[in-house]
């Protein structure tokens, strides 16, 4: 079985991968592609909140957002090295929700892990999440990992 | 067991996402918006019936000026934009720090007069509401938007050019209509109206017609995710832009024939003046709202695009240390640069309100229009050092397939921007002071940052210092 994590740059999306991690079978994994989609049109089209500083501040410099995607995909396919399934990382440019599933429709998946941020008002009611949109329209199971209850609500 | 990463050039032709097309329809409703509608008026005032030559010689320098846009894009295809190019070519931090608040006051003062437009616009539908009350809804509105992400949807993009051209369009039916009963005098296109010599008018139209063109350098941002961006993004830019330039000569043309021009320079809507003299035989009540949405349209395209460019700017100069770091904080779910965007509402919301403030006192200064007749130098002097910076990186970071403008073009365009630059100075002195109060500002911030922006930093460390492990500036 194939399986494509999708991170958006955000620690969640690296529990996510590491929560998916701890329970799947890698002899049943046939491998991994990490995929993080840059949005051209929006006002930051990648945030990469993953790699360490050094890294981000050289991204910073050149002002590229496909490199700052780059460096956040790589940190998620090491969390992965030495798992099992060979990893393969891809970056991808568009609607978040869309590419993902165009992702995991090329590679045949099995499984797409997301994670979810918590649900606000403005998520809920006005556009849904990426999340919910992969839950939606995906070809193939979806596993949304959630973080952890924020302390006050 | 191994990581491996794809071939990136296999992967990049495959997942860009902006096609060629898609990118001339976003620099084209980029830069039709901003002038045409809210400038019109001042630049048929200050020309006469011949204002359409400065359309054309501001559109001239415009596009020369994109010229080198286009062959810096293909060569650093980064969203940084002129920041960073002027930054390569002369590799000087205050330099860089200087363009990049320049380039941001440009745009809240774009975004302010935007929103004065839109509400000018407005008030032909509905006059009830405040045009304060307006201008600061528009506003947080589109903060809002750009919050949750709604500009990210390529084809509302798309349909919002469509009827920004739309509308235009109909502008210059009516003058072709009018033309074509035989009503037209063309002695009006000669006319020069500005007390002077003729040139010294027509200077001071193109430095405002000038102003319509600006938005063309956001096209920047998504050069990054073009896909194929040394072939297609100098052909859809100046293909863009000079699109726009015809429309513009065009309409600038139609108007003059319609309406008188006082009656132009007089009106705060003014292309709505062209609608309202009742040419064509269509109810006049139901083109004016029919119109005034059009342009509205317009107008919110232009400005959602310089909101997401500021505050695409801010979290840059936070990554960089530049600003207080919190302007980098991405909201977690929604990815979008929070403080940023409402910084940028805050600050435009700020100018419209103390502008407003100060015309109800009777202080006489409106400081939206002024600010916005002040950063044109702020951009002349931007669009001239990019192109010194795209003539000094000649030989550099080369390839056969890297676009280059012509040189001869490109100096014209830096001349162009010179002279523009020189005659906006010599015509209004006064502005050098709103020049030196902004970039007082924005030394101000640059130094808080330095004192308290040390604990970002390893202990040691200094602004601007390579972080250990890195050697990025050099490749």
């Amino acid at each position: 079985m194939h399986v494509v994590i999708a991170t958006d740059g955000s620690r969640q999306s690296l529990a996510a991968a590491r929560h998916f991690q701890s329970f799947a079978d890698p002899a049943k994994v046939t491998g991994v592609t990490v995929v993080a989609v840059i949005r051209p049109l929006a006002a930051v089209a990648f945030a990469d909140e993953l790699s360490p500083a050094d890294r981000r501040a050289a991204n910073a410099e050149t002002g590229s957002f496909r490199d700052a995607a780059k460096s956040a995909v790589d940190v998620i396919a090491d969390a992965l090295k030495g798992w099992g399934p060979k990893v393969r990382t891809k970056v991808r440019s568009g609607s978040p929700a869309s590419e993902i599933i165009k992702e995991a429709a090329q590679t045949d998946a099995g499984l797409v892990v997301v994670s979810a941020g918590n649900r606000g008002l403005t998520e809920t009611v006005l556009v849904g999440s990426t999340a919910q949109r992969v839950q939606h329209y995906a070809p193939c199971p979806v596993l949304v990992v959630r973080g952890r209850a924020r302390r006050t609500r | 067991m191994t990581v491996t990463t794809d071939q990136p050039e296999r992967e990049d032709q495959l997942t860009r996402s902006i096609t060629g097309k898609l990118l001339y329809f976003y620099v084209l409703g980029d830069v039709l918006g901003s002038g045409i509608y809210v400038l019109i008026g001042a630049v048929a005032g200050a020309v006469g019936g011949a204002f359409f030559v400065a359309f054309a010689a501001g559109v001239t320098v415009a596009t020369l000026t994109g010229l080198a846009y286009a062959e810096l894009v293909t060569k650093y295809p980064q969203a940084a934009g002129a920041a960073l190019y002027v930054n390569k070519a002369f590799r000087n931090k205050a330099l860089t720090f200087l363009i990049t608040i320049s380039f941001l006051s440009s745009s809240f003062a774009a975004s302010g007069s935007l929103a004065s437009g839109f509400a000018a616009y407005f008030a032909e539908v509905w006059e009830l509401p405040p045009a304060l009350l307006i201008t600061l809804v528009f506003l947080l509105l589109l903060t809002i938007l750009n919050f949750i992400g709604i500009t990210e949807s390529v084809v509302v993009n798309m349909l919002m050019t469509f009827v920004e051209v739309a509308g235009l369009i109909v502008v210059m039916g009516i003058g072709v209509w009018f033309v074509a009963e035989g009503d037209a005098d063309f002695g009006v296109l000669t006319e020069f109206s500005g007390e002077g010599s003729p040139i010294l008018a027509v200077i001071s139209g193109v430095a405002l017609a000038f102003f319509a063109m600006t938005g063309f350098e956001n096209a920047a941002n998504v050069a990054e995710e073009t896909i194929n961006p040394k072939k297609t993004f100098p052909r859809a830019l100046v293909g863009g832009m000079v699109t726009a330039g015809v429309i513009y000569v065009l309409v600038a043309i139609a108007a003059a024939l319609t309406v008188p021009v006082d009656q132009l320079a007089d009106s705060d809507a003014a292309l709505l003046e062209v609608v309202q003299a009742g040419i064509i035989p269509v109810e006049v009540g139901v083109m004016t709202i029919l119109f005034a949405i059009i342009a509205m349209i317009a107008i919110t395209n232009t400005t959602l695009v310089s909101v997401v460019t500021q505050s695409r700017i801010l979290y840059g100069m936070a990554r960089e240390d530049v600003v207080p770091a919190a302007f980098a904080k991405i909201h977690p779910t929604r990815r979008s640069p929070v403080v940023g965007l409402g910084f940028s509402f805050i600050v435009v919301a700020g100018l419209l309100l103390v502008g407003t403030l100060l015309n109800e006192t009777g202080a006489g200064i409106d400081v939206v229009e002024r600010l916005a007749t002040v950063t044109v130098v702020f951009l002349l002097f931007i669009y001239a050092l990019v192109i010194i910076s795209a003539l000094k990186l000649r030989g550099q970071d080369e390839d056969d397939e890297t676009y280059r403008a012509s040189t001869p073009l490109l100096c014209v365009g830096l001349v162009g921007n010179v002279v523009l630059l020189g005659y906006v100075v010599y015509d209004d002195p006064a502005s050098l002071w709103w020049v030196g109060g902004l970039l007082a500002i924005g030394v101000v911030l640059y130094l808080v940052e330095s004192v308290f922006g040390r604990r970002d930093r390893p202990p040691g460390a200094e602004r601007g210092d390579p972080v250990a492990g890195t050697s990025a500036k050099e490749h």
